[in-house]
């Protein structure tokens, strides 16, 4: 009998609330100690969002990030932030982290961020999510002496330690993002380095689950041999973008081992998603890759490519499709919030 | 109108939006919150425009645009014009810029002239020279709005080409030169089935049209999606160079480009206005790749130039100006 668990993959869009507070962080109109307040306020909503809607681990949203690469770039020596630049396919655009030598921490990212989750998330898990290293080199500018694939294992130790921190302050999920290894342009050797980039950061995460996770489309078969080789517990794939590929890729090939994650919710588009596409996606899944006991469900990417209103709406269907999953093939939904409750109020 | 002559070795021209003028501001301002009426929000916007034009014409551009005065966003201005758009919510374009991602929810129809007003007003005072009748294209349109309505990509995208074609009538009718198509969003999926489907929607927008033909594309793998443009029924590609060091300038030559090229030289994303000679040296690089000659390639910054102070704007179209003077006088022999 298979257990199914659902989590969002990313970051949530901004509200008004974050909107207002960002642009006044940014131009100096509000206090530092103020704009966090705001935005713990603002973030309280999609964690609330998530666990109502079920997710067995939630994540902050990232409502500060201007994108996925920024925190942690501005937490490094020897990065610096050029111009922008498009995003995958999308209309939207991020700021190249420009290396000009080995990324050394000046302070940690996570760490913070995930003792403040941990208590608002109870009883579900705290998600951390990390760029992955070699999107990061691919997208962004190597100015350094050190050759790409020296810089993608710099990152990753640069990585490693945000991720051992975060996981010592509670975090139980870390999830590394490399959306390159869908990319048309990927190569083989790409795949292997960011591979090892994730193992690498994955062996400091000690307990806690780890995903490689790629989206906005579905990796090529050689690029998908690489990741399945990494030492991570899951795999994350988009299903929802290409699903026929995508299966075809987990027949093919696998899940070597890993556990899976499914990108079964359409994050970029806001109309309601089809159930029974869903079932099926998920079926096939299973289908290919038997010895599986645990499948997660996901959002395709990131939310944050929708406005609110839709975001939480997304996160309530991908809830209610994990549960109504399990019920229809004869599994159990794993739903912090319904187990039974912990005696909280006891004393 | 008086007359003017386009150069014919590197005219100089404009990719479309300008740095948005206070008077424009505040026009957009106050009909987001709903205070203005049509003639003041025209009035405001014409006094922009004036504006825009007399910089264009201070830095001795040839062929100009309205600067896009009225349009808070490519995709949202077009939308709130048709019929079958919803209004949409906040979704964010960069850092804390965002935009209002329009939402289809009906068949999209024609309704009236949607840019029309301001096009005429910039060629009235434009001293005679022309301006481009400048269009967000079908493909974009869609990519960069919701679509609760067609489920078929290509359905909405041929819809939107026909409405868009409806709109170019409308500048034909009144003896329109040049017609701009802008797509940035075929640039971020360089495959021959979309490069194909954006050429079909081209087909409705162009076919039997006598004006220039231009179709601009920016900022993404412009290398990959070349080899499948090269057929479209366009006279001119205007495709952004120097944003992305001119790594394109081989591939022109590789693919055997001949269409005229609208010529990106100048750097919108970047403060740094580019020098004479640095700009005149970028015209000098293609000239010597032997690919079109002068009389094919039309000197422009590589998109809108809206994101720039408008002091910086003046002066990188000035000396991009001035660097085609010197490359027409090297290249071709003209004054
Ligand atoms: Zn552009």
């Amino acid at each position: 009998m298979a257990k199914f668990w659902a989590s969002v993959l990313g970051g949530y869009p901004r509200g008004r609330l974050a909107r207002y507070t960002m642009r006044d962080l940014d131009s100096g109109a509000l206090e530092p100690y103020r704009g966090l307040v705001e935005l713990e306020r603002a973030s309280a909503l999609v964690v609330g969002a998530q666990l109502a809607s079920g997710m067995r681990f939630v994540v902050d949203g990232m409502l500060d990030w201007h994108d996925i690469f920024r925190p942690f770039a501005e937490a490094w020596r020897n990065v610096y932030l050029d111009g922008i630049i498009r995003y995958f396919d999308n209309n939207f655009f991020y700021r190249i982290p420009v290396f000009r030598g080995e990324p050394e921490p000046q302070r940690l990212v996570l760490p913070g961020r995930v003792k403040g989750l941990k208590m608002l998330a109870e009883p579900a898990g705290v998600k951390v999510v990390v760029p992955g290293p070699l999107t990061m080199v691919k997208m962004g500018r190597n100015e350094s002496d050190l050759s790409d694939y020296e810089l993608v294992d710099k990152i990753a130790s640069a990585l490693a330690l945000e991720v051992r921190e975060a996981v010592a302050n509670g975090a139980v999920f870390v999830q590394i993002d490399e959306p390159f290894l869908s990319d048309p342009e990927a190569s083989r050797d790409d795949a292997r380095a960011a591979a090892e980039a994730a193992s690498r950061i994955a062996r400091e995460a000690g307990t806690a689950l780890t995903a490689l996770a790629v989206y906005f489309d579905t990796p090529k078969p050689d690029i998908y041999e690489e990741i399945i080789d990494s030492k991570v517990s899951l795999v994350s794939l988009d299903v929802g973008d290409a699903p026929a590929r995508a299966i075809g890729l987990l027949r093919e090939k696998g899940c070597g081992g890993h556990g899976l994650v499914l990108g079964v919710i359409d994050a970029r588009r806001i109309h309601d998603d089809s159930y029974s596409n869903v079932r099926e996606f998920v079926i096939k899944a299973l289908d290919a890759c038997r010895e599986l006991e645990e499948v997660g469900l996901t959002t395709t990417t990131w939310l944050d490519l929708v406005p609110l209103r839709f975001s939480l709406r997304k996160t309530y269907i991908l809830g209610l499709y994990t549960e109504r999953l399990a019920a229809d093939l004869g599994g159990e939904a794993v739903i912090p919030i319904t187990a039974k409750p912990e005696p909280y109020l006891a004393g | 109108m008086a007359a003017y002559t386009v150069p014919k070795a590197f005219p100089t021209t404009v990719v479309g939006s300008y740095p948005k003028l206070p008077s424009a501001r505040e026009a957009l301002r106050r009909q987001r919150k709903g205070g203005i009426s049509e003639e003041e929000f025209k009035k405001l916007v014409r006094e922009a425009i004036r504006g825009v034009i007399e910089d264009y014409i201070w830095a001795g551009v040839d062929i100009l645009s309205d600067g896009e005065q009225s349009r808070e966003d490519m995709v949202v201005y077009f939308a709130e014009r048709l019929r079958g758009y919803a209004p949409g919510e906040w979704v964010r374009i960069f850092d804390n810029v965002y935009f209002r991602k329009p939402i289809i929810v009906d068949k999209v129809e024609w309704v009236s002239p949607m840019a029309l007003d301001d096009w005429e007003y910039a060629r009235s005072i434009s001293g005679g020279r022309p301006v481009k009748v400048i269009l967000t294209g079908p493909y974009t349109m869609l990519e960069w709005s919701f679509d609760l309505h067609y489920g078929d990509r290509r359905e909405a995208i041929l819809d939107l080409a026909r409405v868009i074609r409806r709109e170019v009538d409308e500048y034909l009718a009144k003896g329109a030169e040049y017609v701009q198509i802008d797509e940035p969003a075929l640039s971020t999926r360089p495959w021959r089935e979309e490069a194909e489907l954006a050429g079909e929607a081209l087909e409705v927008i162009f076919r039997g049209v006598s004006a220039k033909r231009i179709v601009h594309i920016c900022f993404g793998r412009i290398e990959r999606i070349l080899p499948y443009i090269l057929d479209y029924p366009v006279d001119q590609f205007d495709l952004e160079f120097k944003n992305s060091d001119f790594r394109l300038l081989p591939y022109l030559k590789e693919y055997g480009y001949d269409k005229e090229l609208g010529y990106g030289v100048v750097d919108v994303h970047s403060l740094q206005v580019e020098s004479v000679e640095e700009i005149k040296k970028a015209i000098d690089d293609l000239m010597k790749l032997d690919i079109i000659g002068p009389e094919k390639v039309y000197i422009d910054p590589d998109c809108g130039l809206k994101r720039l102070p408008r002091e910086i704007a003046r002066e990188k179209l000035k000396n991009m100006v001035e660097a085609a003077r010197l490359a027409r006088r090297e290249w071709a022999g003209e004054e």
